[in-house]
């Protein structure tokens, strides 16, 4: 059974590159284009001038557009994202120079194309367009050093740029591995804009990238926090892993925001305010059999094992 | 000017605290070799890493973890077509570090063909180490060794079409050794970890009515098979008496699930108005079965044998939607509505039975936990011109919490609800080209949190300044965050503060500056209720933290043309607590010694490194360089470490492929 699906997926796929691969090239199109005074001249027109560009280029993911040959030349090559070069060409007026641009021309040209993806639905309401910070400020086109997404830096340092202060959480003894190389911010974060988180409700945090089921990022990787467990620990489903973790890196083993375990727990379980699942506050120590004067019990985790969550024990000992 | 030289060189620190190893270069993607219809650029970078380390290596392997032997360091293949028109593949890009048995490896792979096909594969692989430590001191009695890795296999047909398919596949897998306790029994066990996850998804995107629909179905399928095993009476460095009398123990447990789900995307817009909308329902479920038996007693005289028996299974549909629609009358002007839902049902039921020497005891629990909530986000944005623009929102979220936690029949359903309110307002402004300045702040307000330590009162602030030129780049920000529990302090209060600075200055080719300083300050304090012997339980103290947490970086590029670079750096981070010289504080918060020793942990992390890179021939580089990891609590000794790691490596461009700087 298995077998004959892949080989039908296998089939699909071949049909679809076959017919491609042996359909002819098509027509090119006519590039040239006036539309009232403006005049499109297409990209072999830069040549010229701009080789040190066009040379290479063929290594740029825009490319594709010119390759397909299918599209209209407002929306490929150079003119698709500097706009009509006939004027440019014959009387040296300037075209759009991604440096100085408005912010909103600079939005705007590039979601002419990007705008249909579902990773930049939330683009315009990204913390980062709010902020002012457009593609440019991140993308290099034209000379990108890195092989993905023509990001003007290696991404570790690209946010980190203007991200001084999460940068310097990276530093500390316990953190999430970026610095190495073993994870990019692009894992828990969409630096285009994300949906608003549904397993928080706060405001907070921004531009952080929901699981595919619209759950909190961290599971995954963390699965085994996951659950569904029998007996949740429910500030983990209410609030998240950042009532006890600090997500960037921490002074504190376990990336915990406490050096130890036994204040962790009983910040919260102080029986005070109005907290807690019938808004009475979180239940205190059981009066038996704790004593915090006996070091066994000022390790709360030694005993409570499954604090993430349990399916075998209310109080999540196993 | 000598001074100044040797200020930057005595700060220098580099790039954050990026490891010596790998050398960051590569081939020069404007060469290569050109075969045919396809341009090659090949490098590689081989080589050996070493380390030393004195101290608590134990530590050191759980926050550094680079050992001896060789590597493969970095590696990158990029092929790409010309006439962007290949039979089968138009671009195959390779990416891997710390091939060979570095602690962190990965791997990337992207294979396309344009409009017809892309694939993206992801791989890595971290050795996560942890032998139980706690900031504190002394050990927890959870140590772990495992490896996890991780694939990602995305396939997308026709990328470029308006109707695309989507296939999928996402595993990983934690195996290896820990060591756990249990409640009710004084000693520890041996854990083999072994948890397997694995998702495939299917998916399509299509238009219809000017409407793109971008749908999902994804199976997630999750499993623990970890076994336990006793660890003997007298295991170094746990107390003698640990599974003393446990003559014997079978235990498993195993937990499996899954959890399918749909996502549906909607978006759709023009330059008036866009509207999108995500909705996913997931229905996550898992059984276990956990079944253990223990002999205890002493050897060769009466023995007790004592069987556990639970099993039951948890489930947990969970459905979310996001709406947002944005109004744009002009291309200045963006306002936008945003409402997002959640709906979880947690809900279970487990089944205990404990066959003692005397009756068997059976009890039957019930758990349910449903979380709803409603949140709306009204956003305006509006640039009043090239030099100055600002937003402004306000939200409102709506929380209700149903719970039943039923031990016996007379447990009752619980219910609260939280409503939170929040404005934000924030300014940009660009006085000139090369400079911007932004300004936020968020005042939020919810009556009844869940957790002391959730939001609740609070206030948060942020302001950054950018300087950019082609050259000279200076950024600085401030941020406050702020979160008041009640005006008693009985419950919550924090305040956090962070200030940070940093540029860059590579005007010279033979020469640049990075530096940077950071200070986080955060001080809370939080009410706390504890038992002490005999069943007294004590009110009204105060458990205090403190941490002021200093930060610097920079880094420093000498360059002789092309021929010799030389790098050196510096992380040095310093939590300086709140000044006490000695673990016990004044008797503020509370008098107990256990929680005054704990309210602040002064340590430092330090690592400076170099490296140099020499230029053999235009296609090999030969590169070296230390890194030092200095690890100090002034309150814990015990775990503190120093470690000299290094590394030699050879750079090699391939294919005619020449190497340089990124």
């Amino acid at each position: 059974m298995n077998g004959g699906v892949g080989l039908c997926i296998v089939l699909f796929l071949a049909a679809i590159v076959g017919t491609q691969a042996q359909a002819p090239a098509p027509a090119p199109a006519n590039l040239a284009k006036t539309a009232g005074d403006v005049q499109y001249v297409g990209s072999q027109a830069c040549k010229d001038c701009h080789s040190d560009i066009t040379d290479t280029f063929y290594k740029n993911p825009h490319n594709k557009s010119i390759a397909s040959q299918k599209e209209l030349p407002e929306r490929t090559g150079c003119e698709g994202c500097h706009g009509p070069g006939g004027q440019h060409i014959a009387a040296g007026q300037t075209m759009i120079n991604f440096r100085s641009a408005p912010k909103e021309q600079v939005l705007d040209t590039c979601l002419k194309c990007h705008s249909q993806t579902l990773s930049r639905a939330n683009i315009r309401r990204s913390s980062h367009t709010v902020n002012g910070i457009v593609c440019t400020n991140c993308h290099s086109v034209h000379s990108s050093p890195v092989t993905k997404n023509l990001l003007a830096k290696a991404q570790t340092n690209l946010c980190s740029d203007c991200h001084t202060n999460v940068r310097a959480q990276f530093s500390l003894p316990f953190k999430h591995r970026v610095n190495e190389g073993f994870m990019n911010c692009t894992d828990c974060h969409n630096p285009h804009g994300a949906f608003q988180p549904t397993w928080a409700y706060a405001a907070r945090p921004r531009n952080v990238d929901h699981s595919k089921a619209n759950e909190e990022p961290c599971i995954k990787c963390h699965e085994d926090k996951r659950g569904p467990f029998v007996f949740e620990h429910s500030p983990v489903r209410v609030d998240g892993c950042k009532s006890c973790h600090v997500p960037h890196g921490s002074t504190n083993s376990r990336m915990l925001t406490r050096p130890v375990v036994f204040t962790l727990c009983l910040e919260c379980h102080n029986g005070s305010g109005n907290l807690g699942r019938q808004a009475n506050g979180v239940k205190t120590q059981a009066r038996t059999p704790h004593n915090m004067a006996n070091p066994l019990f000022q390790n709360c985790t030694q005993c409570h094992v499954r604090i993430h969550g349990s399916n075998a024990d209310l109080r999540y000992f196993r | 000017m000598h001074r100044l030289i040797l200020f930057f060189c005595c700060l220098s620190v580099a790039e954050a605290q990026i490891p010596v190893a790998p050398t960051p270069q590569s081939a020069d993607s404007t060469n290569g070799e050109t075969n045919g219809n396809y341009n090659i650029v090949n490098n590689l970078e081989g080589g050996y890493r070493f380390n030393t380390v004195g101290g608590n290596s134990l530590q050191y392997r759980s926050s550094v973890n680079y050992g001896n032997g060789v590597r493969l360091l970095g590696s990158s293949l990029a092929v790409n077509s010309v006439n962007g028109r290949g039979t089968l593949v138009d671009q195959i890009v390779l990416t891997t570090q710390g091939l060979g048995n570095d602690p962190y490896q990965s791997a990337q792979l992207r294979v396309e063909r344009n409009a017809i096909y892309r694939y993206d594969l992801g791989w890595r692989q971290n050795d996560y180490f942890n032998p139980g430590l706690l900031t504190a001191g002394g050990n927890s009695q959870h140590l772990i060794d495992t490896t996890y890795r991780m694939q990602d296999h995305n396939l997308t047909i026709l990328p470029q079409s308006k109707y695309k398919f989507f296939f999928g596949h996402t595993g990983s897998a934690q195996l290896g050794p820990a060591f756990t306790t249990e409640q009710g029994r004084p000693g520890f066990q041996f854990l083999d970890v072994r948890r397997r996850w694995n998702e495939y998804r299917v998916g399509n995107e299509f238009s219809v009515a000017g409407v793109r629909v971008n749908w999902m179905r994804g199976w997630e399928n999750f499993k623990e098979d970890d076994n336990f095993a006793p660890a003997p009476a007298g295991v170094p460095g746990f107390p003698a008496t640990a599974n003393a009398g446990l003559l014997s123990l079978d235990k498993s447990a195993p937990y499996h699930g899954n959890s399918p789900y749909w996502r549906v995307s909607l978006f759709t817009g023009n330059e008036m108005i866009d509207v999108n909308g995500r909705f996913t329902y997931t229905a996550g479920r898992r059984s276990f079965v956990f079944d253990e038996t223990a002999v205890t007693g002493a050897t060769g005289g009466p023995q007790t044998t004592t069987k556990v028996f639970s099993e039951g299974n948890a489930q947990r549909p969970v459905a979310t939607g996001n709406l947002n629609v944005g109004f744009r009358p002009s291309s200045k002007l963006y306002l936008l509505n945003s409402t997002a839902v959640y709906n979880a049902r947690t809900q279970g039921d487990s089944a205990f039975t404990q066959f003692s020497p005397g009756q068997p005891v059976t009890t039957i629990s019930y758990n349910y936990l449903g979380i709803r909530t409603v949140a709306n986000d009204t956003v305006l944005n509006y640039q009043v011109s090239n030099a100055i623009g600002f937003y402004a929102g306000y939200q409102y979220s709506d929380r209700l919490i149903n719970s039943i936690e039923q031990t016996n029949l007379t447990d009752r359903p619980a219910r609260q609800t939280n409503i939170h309110h929040a404005g934000n307002f924030g300014i940009r402004l660009r006085p000139l080209q090369d400079l911007t300045i932004q300004f936020g702040g968020e005042v939020g307000r919810a009556n009844r949190p869940f957790t002391p330590v959730a939001p609740n009162h609070y206030h948060a602030l942020n302001t950054r300044v950018y300087y950019r030129t082609r050259n000279l780049q200076v950024t600085a920000a401030v941020n406050t965050d702020y979160n008041n529990h009640s005006v008693t302090l009985s419950s919550y209060s924090s305040r956090a503060r962070r200030y940070a600075v940093d540029g860059s200055w590579t005007r010279l080719s033979w020469f640049s500056v990075d530096a940077g300083y950071s200070k986080q300050h955060l001080d809370s304090v939080g009410g706390i209720a504890y038992i002490v012997a005999p069943e007294t339980l004590v009110t009204g103290e105060s458990s205090l933290y403190f941490s002021n947490l200093h930060t610097v970086y920079s880094g420093i590029r000498f360059a002789h043309r092309d021929r010799v670079e030389l790098f050196a750096g510096l992380t040095r981070v310093q939590d300086t607590g709140d000044g006490r010289s000695t673990p016990a504080g004044s008797g503020v918060g509370s008098p107990r010694e256990i929680f005054q020793v704990v309210q602040t942990f002064p340590l430092t992390f330090q690592s400076p490194m170099a490296r140099v890179s020499v230029k053999i021939n235009n296609n090999v580089r030969w590169n070296a360089g230390y890194q030092y990891y200095g690890h100090r609590q002034e309150f814990s000794p015990n775990l503190n470490y120093r470690a000299n790691t290094g590394y030699t490596s050879l750079s090699i461009a391939l294919n005619g492929s020449r190497i340089s700087r990124p």
